[in-house]
């Protein structure tokens, strides 16, 4: 009788509140973070090889499809990184009501975006 | 390891549609989760049509004015209707919450209504929370003071007082009226409540932790720091933003963790 009792729905029909999409997304930046950094030790072992080496690099570094995946990646530092941070505070139990988790999240947001326009249009 | 799907018995069909044939300006729509144990059929969605004019205005009113008159059969928990029970915890568009405390006229649309989310469905939106409540008792949720013999003659029969500061701890940790709107609003609950205790229940350990009339803080503080019991918790947050009383859980066990890390 107990075995047969049926699990009530979870994941497909809990909102996606902010709360949590910012916790998954970390991960999710994370995990990419570690994957991608792989890559891009990969990609500047090339200028460490031989110079015929050096033009795949170059044509590498002009697609315009692979920049496209840097800015990306580029957000996603910035993104794991603040909210690292917004995580650093909550570990002492600093901004943990709601309002503040609010705040603090859009203020994340706000600061990934400036950050990687700045990077990539400005310096 | 976690299973984001549902298993086969508990994948939601399709239900039955009551109409409402009186009345077709103040509809409201209810889309309830419905199962019956009596029949070995899977759960599915029924849709109740009420006139909203003639409901009070919440969620719970409508579920009774359902009930009472257009389907005796549909099964949940109830008691207070003002919130200071927690029996009517449900997943109420999209969160968990009191249907006491939740006005219908905060949803846009028709009101999805579930059970709490992944737990085992007794009946219709009637969850079974005895794991819940086994994992409260495993934190020992009551005073616990050394034995008199180690402790002076004279505190044998002198009552143990509280000053108001100390009594101020309390605040925010005693209210909670154990709905587990938190608990099962959690992820890493879902994922591992077989040994994570969840918010809810570390909401009350902290409670006890805090209390400065028990002479245990330690030893509670040594009892929960456990990968499992304790550190599932990722600050998630979704315990905060679901308690309808307004406390938070997720502040609390922060508190828990700074307090293991300080005093062990």
């Amino acid at each position: 009788m107990r075995s047969n009792r049926p699990l009530s729905p979870h994941l497909s029909i809990y909102k996606k509140i902010l709360t949590s999409v910012f916790s998954i997304f970390h991960r999710f930046t994370g995990i990419s973070l570690s994957i991608g950094s792989i890559l891009i030790a990969l990609w500047f072992c090339l200028f460490a090889l031989l110079p015929s080496y050096y033009f795949v690099f170059e044509i590498i570094s002009a697609n315009i499809f692979f920049r496209f995946i840097l800015f990306i990646w580029t957000i996603t530092i910035f993104y794991h990184l603040f909210n690292g941070v917004r995580y650093l505070y909550w570990s002492f139990g600093i901004g943990m009501d709601l309002n503040s988790v609010y705040f603090s999240a859009y203020m994340v947001l706000f600061l990934t975006m400036l950050s990687s326009i700045l990077v990539w249009f400005l310096l | 390891m976690a299973e984001f799907t549902l298993p086969k018995n508990s994948i939601v069909k399709e239900g039955i549609y009551h109409k409402n044939y009186k009345n077709l300006e103040n509809i409201k729509k209810l889309i309830i989760y419905r199962w019956d144990p009596e029949n070995n059929e899977n759960p599915r969605l029924d849709t109740y049509e009420i006139d909203q004019k003639k409901c009070g205005p919440m969620v719970l009113d409508a579920l009774m004015k359902i009930k009472n008159e257009i389907d005796p059969t549909i099964t949940f928990r109830r008691s207070c209707r003002e919130g200071v029970c927690g029996s009517c915890a449900m997943n109420i568009d999209g969160i968990n919450t009191l249907a006491c405390l939740k006005p219908i006229g905060e949803v846009k649309g028709d009101i999805k209504i579930y059970p709490l989310p992944h737990m085992p469905i007794i009946k219709d939106l009637v969850p079974d929370l005895s794991k819940a409540y086994n994992q409260l008792e495993s934190i020992k949720p009551w005073l616990k003071r050394k034995k008199y013999l180690e402790n002076n003659e004279s505190n044998k029969l002198e009552e143990k007082k509280q000053s108001p500061k100390d009594r101020e701890k309390l605040d925010g940790q005693w209210e909670c009226v154990l709905c587990f709107c938190c608990t099962t609003s959690c992820p890493s609950y879902w994922w591992n409540s077989d040994e994570y205790l969840g918010p809810a229940v570390l909401l009350q350990a902290a409670r006890w932790v805090n209390d400065s009339r028990d002479s245990e803080r330690k030893n509670r503080l040594k009892d929960i720091n456990d990968s499992m019991k304790l550190y599932r918790c990722h600050s998630i947050m979704n315990c905060t933003h679901s308690c309808p009383k307004g406390l938070n859980p997720a502040k609390a066990i922060a508190d828990l963790k700074k307090a293991i890390v300080t005093e062990l």
